[in-house]
């Protein structure tokens, strides 16, 4: 078996964790295993007793971050929604302390996230964006097997409760190479979390300060940010942006097969979409041509920054992985890069690529990924990116041009790839991962779990 | 996008411009005889400029934005001393302000002194929502903020959290606003300015 901590692999301080990570929940700081398997699981709560006596059941069960660098073991983590907390009874005066942002839910902050067209709630599945997902409960692991038997351990104590009801389940992962559903190898660049018990692989950059991630904690400005109240519930607690995306596959192919003459052209262009190649390995660190060995090994797969390549010959200015973590890239606004970094967690679901899928109906076929985009400030967080470095370019000097991956694209979209003598300009980029849902979890500590189960 | 010719040729448009030049007409009835001719002396241009009309949207929470270009304007007293600390300071970078450069965003910054050296009026146009990168300017250039506004009543500092609610509370949304290049942000300014010359360079050796 690999490793199970392949995206994390630092080794551990010599200086001990400064976060409690025996209250912080696992999937705050643990990978996804590698291979990975689980799986997702929305209830609705129809009323506060059963809802809060199922809580005190589930929360044995949650794991916590304790010594996350060697964990080994399947894990479950939950996160509730603002519904959720109203539905399970928290006091008004405890529901008022929460954010603006995550009392309206992610649906409502439409405009905000720029999620319209395609990706207007009103085109979204079931049950999402409607005030019925009160709780999330996924499971992590790194079989089949234990998948199934860590799943089976929720559902028991889900048993005999008439008042909270499934809504949805959706398995995640199992795919060929850990490959997301357009082939490629994903998760990789995670932010370095001061605090958190290990050194940063080489590239991750210097550590975050804990604020930023995790309450209580003080942030990149100094002092931590407002904690819900009270103390017990917000303190180790954090936000997850939980976003649904269907990867439609034709579509890319198509766009593909239109501006790639041969096999070796198309795969550039995959590459200069995202900033690596499939195996992953960076552009910035193999710019000609792909080194699958570079991909798989975290101590080398994100050792880099664009110091080489100002103007983006090889890494696009525009590339999926720049725009999301500029690194030392000199943008044209005043920014602070670590103000906007989130923990991201991708749980790929559906069938896998398929290169050969060409057709419109392909586009239709269920599989993409659920997001779990996790920071102590994940509304403003997730807002902003949507509207800075996703939607838009000017950040980059891009003008309007927006991500190639995650982008919702607008008739007569561009993708810039810069060349010498001249740069290129491929026309006709679509929207690749079409918005299917999403809500915002507060995921909150083990101590604030039991808080909650004990209410009223 | 609706072109102007578009918008101008729509019977339920014209109807819209009759209505408004109507308004205009019982508005203007009171005004003094300088008033009224330009108006009926100035209905053609008038109409033609109604009937193109397209209205502003939204800077984030509060004040006007064109395309991409949005307007903040503040009316703000000063704190003890701060005009005069102020005035000395704008006086000692000479009435100019190369440090907002860095900033990206920003078009231009107007600092007014009103009622007897009692009150500042702060005017700036800007690119996109000031809102998402305030806390970028906490961390990057929180003494330049400090310097300028601690001059101000009540400045919380860039630090304190409540510094968002400060700056909407002075703020005075323009009843108008108009920008000619609407699409053009500052940064998009500098990269046409950049290729115009390229270009020119590129022109001189072709025709040489």
């Amino acid at each position: 078996m690999s490793s199970v901590n392949e995206h994390s692999g630092g080794t551990v301080a010599e200086r001990a964790p400064t976060l409690e990570l025996h209250e912080i929940q696992a999937t705050i700081l643990r990978p996804r295993p590698a291979p990975y398997f689980g799986t997702h699981v929305l209830l609705r709560v129809g009323d506060a007793r059963p809802g809060r006596a199922f809580l005190r059941r589930l929360t044995p069960h949650i794991d916590s971050a304790a010594n996350w660098w060697s964990a080994v073991d399947p894990w479950l983590e939950v996160g509730i929604s603002y519904s959720g907390l109203e539905a399970l009874g928290v006091p008004q005066d405890s529901l008022q302390s929460f954010p603006a942002s995550f009392r309206e839910g992610m649906a409502a902050r439409a405009r905000q996230l720029g999620d319209e067209g395609v990706n207007d709630p009103k085109n979204w599945d079931r049950p999402y964006g409607k005030g019925e997902v009160h709780i999330g409960v996924s499971a992590f692991s790194d079989s089949e097997e234990n998948r199934r038997r860590i799943l089976g351990i929720a559902r028991e104590q889900l048993a005999g409760f008439s008042g909270v009801s499934v809504l949805a389940m959706q398995d995640f992962g199992a795919q060929p190479g850990d490959l997301n559903s357009l082939g490629y190898k994903d998760g990789i660049d995670q932010p370095a979390i001061e605090g958190s018990g290990v050194e940063p692989l080489p590239g991750q950059g210097e550590p975050i300060k804990a604020g930023e991630f995790i309450l209580g904690y003080p942030g990149e400005a100094g002092s931590p940010l407002p904690l819900p109240q009270p103390d017990i519930l917000g303190r180790n607690g954090t936000f997850v942006g939980f976003r649904k995306y269907q990867s439609r596959v034709g579509a890319f192919n198509r766009f593909l097969q239109a501006n790639g003459r041969n096999e070796a052209e198309r795969e550039l262009l995959a590459a200069k979409l995202v900033g690596r190649w499939r195996s992953g390995a960076p552009l910035t660190l193999a710019p000609e041509v792909d080194n699958p060995a570079l991909g798989a090994d975290p101590h080398r797969n994100n050792d880099f920054n664009y110091s080489d390549d100002p103007r983006g010959r090889q890494a696009p200015l525009g590339c999926h992985i720049r725009r999301m973590n500029p690194r030392d890239t000199k943008l044209t606004r005043l920014t602070d890069v670590k103000l906007h970094r989130l923990i991201r967690r991708g749980t790929t679901y559906g069938p896998p690529y398929d290169s050969n899928a060409l057709s419109e109906a392909d586009d239709q076929v269920p599989r993409g990924a659920y997001f779990l985009f996790i920071s102590a400030k994940a509304m403003a967080t997730i807002e902003f990116l949507q509207q800075e470095w996703v939607n838009d370019g000017n950040f980059m000097g891009l003008d309007q041009e927006r991500d190639p991956i995650i982008g919702l694209q607008e008739e007569g979209a561009t993708f810039t790839i810069p060349r010498e003598p001249v740069r290129r300009r491929v026309h006709g980029i679509d929207t690749f991962n079409v918005l299917r849902g999403g809500e915002y979890f507060f995921m909150p500590s083990l101590s604030a779990l039991r808080w909650l189960g004990e209410l009223g | 996008m609706a072109t102007q010719t578009q918008i101008a040729t729509t019977p339920q448009n014209e109807a819209v411009v009759e209505q408004k030049i109507q308004k205009l007409k019982e508005l203007y009835a009171d005004a003094p005889e300088l008033g009224k001719v330009a108006l009926e002396k100035g209905l053609p241009d008038l109409r033609r400029e109604l009937a193109a009309a397209t209205g502003t949207q939204n800077a984030g929470r509060i004040g006007a934005r064109q395309g991409k270009v949005s307007e903040l304007t503040g009316i703000i007293p000063f704190a003890k001393g701060g005009a005069k600390r102020l005035r000395g300071l704008l006086q000692a970078l000479e009435g100019n302000f190369r440090g907002g450069d860095v900033v990206g965003t920003l078009h231009d910054m107007r600092f007014v002194f009103l009622d007897n050296d009692t009150q500042l009026l702060f005017a700036t146009a800007y690119d996109g929502e000031w809102d998402a990168y305030i806390d970028d300017f906490v961390t990057k250039i929180p003494n330049s903020m400090d310097l300028i506004f601690s001059n101000l009543e009540g400045w919380p500092g860039i630090h304190n959290p409540s510094v968002k609610d400060f700056i909407v509370k002075h703020q005075i949304a323009a009843e108008a606003w108009y920008v000619a290049n609407p699409n053009l942000t500052v940064a998009e300014t500098r990269r046409l300015e950049r290729i115009g010359k390229a270009l020119d360079e590129f022109l001189d050796k072709v025709s040489e």
